[in-house]
């Protein structure tokens, strides 16, 4: 083979790359564009045959139509309250007793790990019922602690925390003792600040399956005033289904969607060096 | 250790009288307690609860201690008289199976494809796992208008490309398929970065090697990528059956189970069962069952993608 026709194959072969990798990208933004595009536009526009891709004029006004609809203020509210409590808890419970578990002696330590290995096999609904109950007889349904609470801790999260404080080395911790620091005090001032990746990972993992949590809210969430973002989209897709309010669908998918994408967007390194490290530490 | 170090420069206290020892072994206890108590109260107890009530006939209005005992009754019901149950079964495992095989094979290869030199691979990346942290909900709610056979996105594509319209997901033939469809856009980011970070982790220098001993690409793939992202392929294969023979979301709101229960998915059908029938013993046996599946189909492929190490 000629120099030139290598030269040749090597170009074709990536051309053939960036066409596959263009169509996919474009399978995968579309239906965001098309979200977008379709709760600007007139109900007789998103019927329209042919396909029409972008709206005439742009009609704003479909997110103030929305805004009688539904109360999107409210959902965002509740959404932040219930995901950042929810984040912090499992942060505090996952360092906490993965310091316990990675950095202390004491009979049972190991049965007891086992058993929290054991509870990450247990898939949330086959505890869906049971959960419920328990929080039905601690009169917390339809409440921002019955939200909360059941989600404080996950198996999960402390065995990623255990994991990563066992590299701690224990020289560090015997300094800080031999210097008159608490278990309390290492604790804060070692090993948080040393931890930093493996929680800024939880941090993340957490928010995102908080943030999309549909289920369990579906089940202890009645009134529209506690509805997070997932409920409220569903109710307002049941309100509007009709095809001359299509238009509303998308503008409230859009305004769920949006500034979760502009958050990732922003953030996109940790998100992805959070995913890669629990699949790695898994 | 050094507790004995330790003990020598600890103030006198009320403490100091506990042995440094035992008083070790407290902190531990100390530290781990909160979040046992939460995970003994919000799963183990319910776990044991779940198992409990599938052998009751219960309602969940009727206090505990009087809910008639069934045996197994539960269990040979959905077994040999619930044709739903052995639907949605089927449906169930078919979605996971169709979900998990394209997932994870699109994910590798544009994993494979973002690993080799390319421009922009932090645009790339974003784009292909952009979906992964929206909202199942709102992407469903997209989707579901998409595949509208009236004036859907995809009706409307497939009217330029001069293709005869399609049901999808108001027809009992293609709902399924349509639902996996959305499920892999939805998840196929996810699997990607994990295969990212695997193939990050094989050393260069094996790649360098095999190129010294003239192996041809096909070979390095072959020899150094497969065997070098083996453990992320069973970290892979594991997590996306778990959550996919859970599906519930894509099926609560693209379909609510419809056409004639084409798209009915377990964890939809026990969610049904127990808040819209108040049936909570057969809820919880679907339950049980379910986990009894999920966790046997976990333990044969750690085995099996284990024996090929």
């Amino acid at each position: 083979m000629s120099a030139r026709s290598v030269h040749l194959q090597r170009a074709s072969v990536s051309l053939l790359k960036y066409a596959v990798l263009v169509a996919g990208g474009l399978v995968m933004l579309a239906p965001f564009i098309w979200m977008v595009s379709s709760s600007l536009m007139m109900p007789r526009e998103i019927l329209a045959r042919p396909l029409v891709w972008f709206p005439e004029d742009p009609r704003f006004s479909n997110y103030a139509a929305l805004s009688h609809a539904v109360s999107f203020g409210r959902m965002y509210l509740n959404s932040l309250i219930v995901t950042v409590a929810t984040t912090l808890g499992i942060l505090l419970s996952s360092s906490l007793a993965g310091f316990g578990f990675s950095k202390f002696r004491f009979p049972g330590r190991d049965v007891l790990f086992v058993m929290v290995l054991a509870t990450m096999m247990i898939p949330f609904f086959v505890v869906l019922i049971p959960v419920f109950y328990i929080v039905h007889l601690l009169g917390w349904v339809n409440s921002y602690l019955g939200l909360i609470v059941p989600n404080l801790v996950t198996a999960f999260g402390i065995f990623l925390a255990r994991q990563y404080m066992l590299g701690i080395p224990d020289e560090l911790l015997d300094a800080a003792r031999i210097d008159g620091a608490s278990e309390l005090g290492i604790y804060w001032r070692i090993m948080v600040p040393l931890s930093g990746p493996v929680l800024s990972a939880l941090a993340i993992l957490a928010f995102v399956y908080q943030w999309n949590n549909f289920l369990w809210p579906l089940v202890v969430i009645r009134s529209d005033s506690l509805a997070t973002v997932p409920i409220g989209l569903n109710s307002l897709r049941i309100y509007a289904s009709s095809p001359d309010v299509v238009n509303l669908q998308m503008a409230g998918a859009t305004l769920a969607i949006i500034p979760v994408i502009a958050v990732f967007l922003l953030l996109q390194r940790y998100f992805v060096q959070g995913i890669a490290m629990t699949g790695l530490k898994g | 250790m050094s507790y004995s170090v330790a003990r020598g420069k600890l103030a006198e206290g009320v403490l100091e009288r506990i042995p440094v020892r035992r008083r070790h072994a407290l902190a531990g206890y100390m530290f781990i307690a909160p979040a046992l108590v939460f995970l003994f109260v919000f799963a183990l107890l319910p776990f044991l609860f779940t198992i409990y009530v599938s052998l009751h006939d219960w309602n969940m209005l009727t206090p505990i201690p009087t809910m008639p005992f069934v045996g197994l009754s539960n269990y040979t019901y959905l077994i040999t008289q619930d044709p739903l149950f052995w639907q949605t079964f089927v449906n169930t495992v078919e979605f996971a199976l169709g979900d998990v095989v394209i997932s994870t094979s699109l994910g590798l290869a544009v994993a494979l494809l973002l690993n080799t030199r390319v421009r922009l691979r932090g645009l790339w990346r974003a784009v292909y796992f952009m979906p992964y942290v929206t909202s199942s909900i709102a992407i469903s709610i997209v989707w579901a208008n998409i595949y509208n056979p009236s004036y859907g996105l995809l009706d409307g594509v497939f009217q330029l490309l001069n293709l005869p319209s399609q049901p999808f997901l108001s027809s009992p033939g293609q709902a399924l398929i349509s639902v996996i469809i959305v499920s892999v856009w939805h998840g196929l980011g996810y699997y990607m970065v994990i295969f990212l970070a695997g193939l990050q982790n094989i050393p260069a220098e094996l790649y360098e090697a095999a190129k010294v001993d003239g192996a041809g690409a096909w070979h390095r793939f072959r020899f150094v990528t497969v065997p070098g992202l083996r453990p992320t392929l069973l970290f892979v294969v594991v997590v996306s059956t778990l959550s996919s023979l859970q599906v519930f979301d894509l099926t609560y709101v693209l379909t609510n189970g419809g056409p004639v229960n084409a798209t009915n998915t377990l964890v939809l059908y026990m969610y049904n069962t127990a808040f819209n029938f108040l049936k909570m013993g057969r809820a919880t046996a679907m339950a049980v069952l379910l986990f009894i599946v999920i966790f046997g189909m976990t333990l044969v492929q750690l085995r099996l993608l284990r024996e090929r190490e």
